[in-house]
């Protein structure tokens, strides 16, 4: 936000600093500097005056020198050569008496962001780590992930990690978790910091100590440990115990985390532990802080998945207040769908059904439709409210009771007589496009049952021209070919109407196309129509599919405690896939030497070489594709074919490689363990030169990884041999897991 | 890790900004204003997503509080962060208002200087904090003295207290502060009510006093009433049942768990000492009976009771009970018994003030409201009655049973330490449905 005259604010401060007479009045100078950050703050450039800020710097006064410091790390990386003209002073406070402007300096020196500054900063940085006040030894170890972090390239420094692992014994707890953080980052790319027995056991005695934020990232790093013995697992479980009872929220969440994970064996004990959080939860869900409370009420959804009754006997703690923000109203209206049971259905639909008609517009439509899934269990209490609520007329009701509605009778088939009964009138009052079509396929599906269903859609035939959603005129084209299918007198004359101004006069390239084709289908004759539109009108297999969404913990374990809960489920996969897509080259070129020793590939030997023997079909080892090849030609190529296999638990890329190139089947990337979503890009080569390119795509969520396969030569016969000595690799490698 | 703070005033001027991480550039600052504080629509979310970055937000009267990651981070925690951070603001300089952050933003950038080191959080304790970075920002030399205070209180064996302080009058101030939610249908029916308190302590003692505090939580009271059936039966009704509560870190857990008793070592000055939530056996202060009677097309005839449900003797205060209208609203009649209300068109609703009250009392208001005619089909969809009050007790029934200090090595008993309790009840979320 720049302002107008900003280049005159900036002349009139460099000379302000200049000025003689301001510098030697302390109190007059430092209220300069004051306006210069100021303005830096606003987002005006004030780069153009780092000269006449350094030399601010050379004071006693310490808030100024930390006005200046300020200043300096803004604007380093654009003057790095004047910035270097700082460094003189900052060495000279780093051996100040004082620990607070040792520690100011060097946490500044640290932090200028420009090329060079490394050499500068290294020694500073080493006696920070050795300095006897505690203050000093904290910056200086994040110092250390700071200066790795300019020169990521840079080889890692094993003198500095090995001092950096040892002073996780230091006796200050900041001092300690400021290690732990930079050890993560300087060791990125080997996995991050290793937590082994002697440390994992250390960070356990030293939670006590720790203030809340340390208590709740150790606890994050403990995840990394795996206990060794049944004995120690459970000693560990009990020293944590006090942190799930921490009054901070964030230890509460992370010590569940850490719970769920370690007891991945034990299913009662995590469901024991779910059973000790319900209360903290509750805290959190009915808190004051709202914001805290939104992400406890996200959790208990996650929690909800796997233990469908554990909050029912609570359901009033989650109805709405009126002055609770909108966000907290909508997280409340589904965890009461999802926590509904036989004894509180009544009250839970008594609640939901005042919230339809609420002012806003969202959180009534939100309560319909969790009234519309509620229904799938309780469905005539449900479609009665439902039908009640479309004597109000209002628009935004009414359609998202139409569309639940159509979601409905296409899984309880048993309500679409009642359905049927309620829908006459509704078009009247739907003005929104999903409305519409959903009101458009439930009059064109069960037609025959509703009287007046063609005049309803003649309406929409007549002004079909007016129409501005072309989805709508879609739904109405199929809509109006079933009807006729069903009651033709009353549809032949509209349905060729429809046509007509579909092929010669929609402008929109898909509804003409739907027209001209349902027109050369009537051509082929009514049989044939018959045959192709007339299809189930529903299907309660799909919803019993839905509803045993009872999912074991450990499938969104890994995900609690983090953002994904707080992200709707479509929001972070277009997070995560973008993300993807970024590092999917970085990957490619970080997996070049992984170990293949390992005792799981010994075992599966025997099994898998005689597979690649039999049959005619052989894979040859093909060395030479390199990344940048494979990218080129799985661009160029159509997926062949595609499937879905059942997969448990995380993906090991030691184990899959080695058991891949068993059967000449050569890895080109795999992501790291782990890694959310797990892919991997595999390549091989049969006996004639065809290329099979492969990639799979972990879904730990359904316990699946998709496989797809892209061919250079299209020949069903050994792409089926491919797939099948894919499937038996990756069925063996399940195998073993399990 | 936090990437970046950025704090805006309500129309979106930044007046802090403080970026931690390399990879939050100057944009983020105004992809949150454009994308949250500017746009049209109700907040959908306190976490925001904004080209893979994510924006935490917390707001203060009218002052946004953001905080930015790139990094998939643990929400609690960045929430809490925040809200550590309004804290430590406002035991500096009071009220978050953007008047005191202008006139602070140097102090602000010193707090935000010591607390988050690259991202991470560090020392975020006030006292800690207040020894290093004062108001006037003057005292740039510490004495010898003090600088060993800076590190013993952080290396000391309890991080919480340092050794050494001394105090001519051993003082001490509990306050029990309680906030009562509740949500009550138009039939009288509690749909839900809950409280949830704090036991805040204010210490002034010297050395290393050991602590201990006693209330009448049932689980303990039936566990030392364990001699005559007669006793527990009494001491039963006045006990009651905390369905979750939390500890300041300076508790031993340990010995809660086993015997239920809270013995600590205070930290000196203000702590929160325990957090804990009730549902059972609550006393609803006051009981709000509405009766809304719809004349023909253009009138309203609203009467609401109001009964306070506590002993005679006490006083409550500040009481507001705002009473909503419609949209279309002309105008107001009011007549009330006791105190003053007026319509306020502004905020569609009666808002009905009384300075104090005592209990088992009840007071009326009765208002005629004249409607426009519209034709607008929506029914008015009746927002519920809402209240403020404060009371001098606790509502969940809470007692301080005792509180008692022990110093082995200095010479002064429990007898000498003067103790002040108090009770405060305030209205959280009090909803009366019509």
């Amino acid at each position: 936000m720049p302002y107008l005259g900003s280049e005159d604010v900036v002349k009139e401060l460099k000379k302000a600093l200049c000025n003689p007479h301001i510098q030697a009045d302390r109190p007059r100078y430092r209220n300069v500097i004051q306006r210069v950050i100021r303005h830096m703050t606003q987002g005006v450039d004030m780069s153009s005056i780092f000269m006449e800020m350094v030399k601010a710097s050379a004071t006693v006064d310490i808030v100024q020198k930390k006005l200046v410091y300020l200043y300096m790390c803004t604007y380093a990386p654009l003057k790095p050569d004047l910035a270097l003209l700082a460094i003189n002073t900052l060495c000279k406070d780093c051996s100040d008496p004082n620990p607070m402007v040792r520690g100011l300096a060097l946490r500044s020196m640290c932090g200028l962001r420009m090329p060079g500054v490394q050499e500068y900063i290294q020694q500073p940085i080493l006696n920070g780590l050795r300095d006897k006040a505690s203050y000093v030894r904290r910056v200086a170890v994040l110092g250390c992930a700071k200066m790795y972090n300019l020169h990521g390239d840079s080889e890692v420094d094993g003198a500095l990690v090995n001092e950096l692992y040892s002073l996780l014994r230091d006796q200050d707890p900041i001092v300690v978790v400021n290690c732990l953080r930079a050890l993560e980052e300087i060791l990125k790319h080997e996995g991050g910091v290793v937590i082994n027995k002697p440390i994992a056991h250390h960070l356990l005695n030293r939670m006590p100590d720790l203030d809340q934020w340390g208590q709740a990232e150790v606890l994050g790093f403990l995840l990394r440990y795996q206990p060794r013995s049944e004995e120690e697992l459970f000693a560990i479980l009990n020293l944590l115990d006090s942190s799930l009872q921490s009054s901070s929220p964030a230890v509460v969440m992370a010590a569940t985390k850490l719970f769920l994970v370690l007891a991945k064996e034990f299913p009662h004990v995590q469901t024991d532990v779910l059973v000790r959080v319900k209360g903290p939860l509750l805290t959190a869900c009915s808190s004051e802080s709202r914001e805290l409370c939104f992400a406890a009420l996200c959790h208990v959804r996650r929690i909800l998945r796997s233990l469908p009754g554990h909050f029912s006997s609570h359901y009033k703690k989650f109805f709405c207040s009126y002055s609770e923000p909108h966000y907290i109203k909508l997280q409340k209206v589904e965890v009461l769908c999802e926590l509904v049971n036989d004894e509180n259905v009544q009250q839970v639909l008594e609640e939901l059904r005042d919230y339809c008609t609420d002012v806003s517009a969202d959180l009534a439509q939100a309560a319909i439709f969790a009234i519309g899934g509620i229904a799938r269990t309780y469905t005539d209490q449900c479609v009665q409210i439902l039908t009640e609520l479309l004597v109000l007329r209002q628009e935004h009701i009414t359609s998202a009771v139409v569309q639940t509605f159509r979601n409905l009778v296409w899984l309880c088939p048993q309500c679409t007589e009642a359905v049927c009964r309620a829908l006459p009138g509704c078009e009247e009052n739907i003005q929104d496009s999903e409305g519409k079509q959903a009101l458009i396929w439930l009059l064109g599906v069960h037609g025959e049952t509703i009287p007046n269903a063609p005049y309803v859609l003649e309406d929409f035939v007549e002004s079909v021209k007016a129409e501005t959603f072309p989805a709508v005129k879609m739904e109405l084209l199929t809509a109006l070919l079933r009807l006729f299918l069903s009651r033709p007198a009353e549809c032949q004359d509209m349905l060729g109407r429809l046509l007509y101004y579909c092929i010669e006069e929609e402008k929109d390239m898909a509804v003409r196309d739907r027209g001209l084709f349902y027109y050369r289908l009537l051509l082929t004759g009514i049989d044939e129509v018959k045959r192709i539109l007339c299809s189930p009108k529903s299907d309660p297999s799909l919803g019993l599919l839905e509803d045993q969404a009872e999912r074991p913990v450990s499938s969104w374990v890994s995900e609690f405690n983090t953002l994904v809960p707080m992200y709707s489920k479509a929001c972070w996969a277009a997070i995560s896939s973008l993300q993807v897509s970024e590092s999917r080259g970085l990957e490619a070129m970080g997996t070049g030497v992984l170990s293949t020793s390992g005792s799981l590939v010994s075992e599966n030997k025997e099994e898998l070489q005689p597979l690649s023997d039999s049959g005619s079909f052989l894979l040859v080892p093909n060395g030479q594709l390199t990344a940048e090849q494979f990218e080129k030609t799985w661009l160029s190529l159509e997926v062949a074919h595609q499937e879905v296999l059942p997969w448990q638990g995380v993906a090991h890329p030691d184990t899959i490689q080695t058991a891949l190139q068993m059967v000449n089947i050569q890895p080109i990337a795999l992501s790291k363990a782990g890694v959310q979503p797990w892919k991997a890009y595999l390549s091989a080569q049969d006996g004639a030169g065809c290329l099979f390119l492969t990639e799979l795509l972990l879904d730990p969520e359904h316990s699946q990884v998709h496989l797809s396969v892209k061919q250079s030569q299209d020949k069903t016969e050994a792409l089926n041999s491919f797939i099948s000595v894919l499937k038996t690799v990756i069925g063996t490698i399940v195998d073993i897991k399990s | 890790m936090i990437g970046g703070l950025f704090i805006y005033n309500h129309k979106g001027e930044v007046l802090i900004s403080r970026v931690y991480r390399d990879d939050i550039g100057r944009n983020a600052v105004d992809a949150f204003r454009v994308n949250v504080i500017h746009a049209r629509q109700q907040v959908r979310s306190p976490v925001t997503n904004i080209a893979r970055t994510s924006f935490f937000h917390v707001k203060r009267s009218n002052i946004w509080l953001a905080a930015v990651t790139k990094q998939n981070v643990n929400a609690a925690m960045v929430f809490e962060f925040l809200y550590k951070m309004c804290d430590v603001m406002a035991a500096y300089f009071g009220k978050i208002s953007e008047e005191n952050i202008k006139n602070n933003f140097v102090l602000i950038y010193e707090l935000l200087d010591e607390i988050l080191d690259f991202g991470y959080p560090q020392n975020s304790e006030t006292g800690a904090l207040k020894t290093f970075i004062t108001q006037q920002g003057i005292k740039s030399q510490l004495t010898k003295e003090e600088q060993s205070q800076i590190t013993s209180q952080v290396t000391g064996q309890i991080g919480w207290r340092r050794e050494g302080i001394k105090y001519r009058r051993n003082e001490l101030f509990l306050d029990v502060l309680e906030s009562v939610n509740l949500l009550m249908s138009p039939q009288g029916q509690v749909l839900s009510a809950h409280v949830s308190g704090r036991v805040v302590m204010k210490s002034y003692l010297s050395g290393m006093p050991e602590c201990k505090f006693g209330m009448n939580d049932k689980i303990v009271i039936e566990k030392q009433g364990k001699g005559t059936a007669d006793e527990t039966g009494k001491s039963g009704k006045q006990s009651i049942a905390i369905d979750d509560c939390t500890f300041h870190q300076c508790v031993r857990l340990s010995k809660f768990d086993s015997e239920r008793s809270i013995s600590f070592i205070p930290p000196d000055g203000e702590f929160e000492l325990m957090r804990y939530r009730t549902t059972k056996d609550i006393i609803l202060p006051f009981r709000v009976i509405p009766l809304v009677r719809e004349v023909g097309r253009t009138k309203l005839e609203v009467k609401v009771v109001i009964k306070s449900n506590f002993k005679p003797s006490l006083l409550a205060q500040k009481i507001e009970v705002r009473i909503p209208t419609p949209l279309n609203t002309s105008g107001v009649q009011v007549i009330c018994m006791k105190g003053k209300a007026k319509y306020k068109a502004s905020e569609n609703a009666i808002v009905w003030k009384i300075k104090r009250m005592a209990g088992m009392k009840e007071s009326q208001i009765s208002a005629e409201i004249e409607l426009l005619p519209t034709n607008d089909k929506k029914k008015w969809a009746r927002p519920p009655i809402s209240m403020n009050f404060e009371v001098p007790f606790a509502p969940s029934g809470l007692k301080v049973r005792y509180l008692k200090v022990f110093e082995p090595k200095l010479n002064y008993s429990d007898h000498d330490v003067i103790k002040w309790v108090r009770y405060i009840g305030r209205s959280g979320i009090y909803e009366t449905r019509c």
